[in-house]
């Protein structure tokens, strides 16, 4: 709701979401869902690689979203996927 | 809070972490304020011209500033305003419906600060805004009036003065 606030503004909005659910029902103009637990939108402590692709990949959904409500789903599985070398 | 309903309330943290269906019964079952129209707007500028803020409802705020509060049930609506540039160290949390353990220790793992400076530095993004607001994102009853019709308003309006031209959000 607060996106939906800011959106209505005129400022472009991407959130992160760990419920489907619920972003389903509220409806902000962007998301980026993620299956992990609650507490880790950015993912693991210390772990920059995971923090920084999550961070680009909701950035960069500013410039290619152009569906109102899309909820893009990188499909990372928590603690399985291979960010890159090292945190 | 007597400690019997501390202990409760850490158990059911405990468990809607671990146990994913929970979180989706939950979800599935709670009634959130629904969207209709989907507000929009889009991106003006290549995303390296665009200076991000950044709101976040995970209990973040300077250690000088005053807590969320934890004894009302349904929750708080206020927010805090901090430094975009602010020293971890005086950054602290206060949420206790999540698990906050390995944001107490990198804080990026739910304000990626760190992050979002290093793309500036980068230029794949034109500038950080100065302030991060901040939520704690436990906002029930009467309180989801106040956010909608006020914290929420008043925080965009901050976010426009801020010069802010897109936004990042984090949950908790």
């Amino acid at each position: 709701m607060i996106q939906r606030a800011i959106e209505a503004e005129g400022i472009p909005t991407i959130g992160i979401t760990l419920l489907k659910e619920v972003t389903r029902k509220v409806k902000p103009s962007r998301a980026l869902h993620l299956r992990y637990p609650f507490g880790h939108p950015m993912g693991e402590a210390f772990q920059v690689h995971q923090q920084r692709t999550i961070l680009l990949d909701a950035l960069k959904a500013l410039e290619t979203v152009t569906e109102p409500g899309t909820i893009l789903e990188p499909g990372y599985r928590w603690r399985r996927h291979g960010f890159g070398p090292g945190p | 809070m007597g400690s019997l309903s501390q202990l409760i309330n850490s158990v059911l943290v405990q468990l809607f972490k671990h146990v994913p269906w929970l979180a989706s019964c939950w979800a599935r079952r709670h009634r959130f304020v629904e969207g209709q129209e989907i507000p929009w707007a889009p991106l003006r500028k290549p995303l390296g011209e665009t200076r991000i803020g950044v709101v976040t409802t995970a209990g973040v705020h300077l250690k000088s500033q005053p807590p969320f509060n934890m004894d009302d049930p349904e929750g708080d609506p206020t927010f805090r305003v901090v430094p975009s540039d602010a020293e971890k160290a005086q950054l602290t949390i206060t949420h206790k419906y999540y698990d906050h353990s390995a944001a107490d220790q990198d804080v990026n793992v739910v304000l990626p600060l760190d992050r979002l400076w290093e793309l500036e530095a980068e230029g794949v993004i034109g500038g950080v805004a100065p302030l991060v607001y901040s939520f704690m994102g436990h906002i029930d009853g009467p309180h989801l009036r106040t956010l909608v019709e006020q914290t929420a308003p008043a925080v965009a309006r901050r976010l426009m003065r801020d010069g802010a031209q897109a936004v990042f959000l984090t949950p908790a």
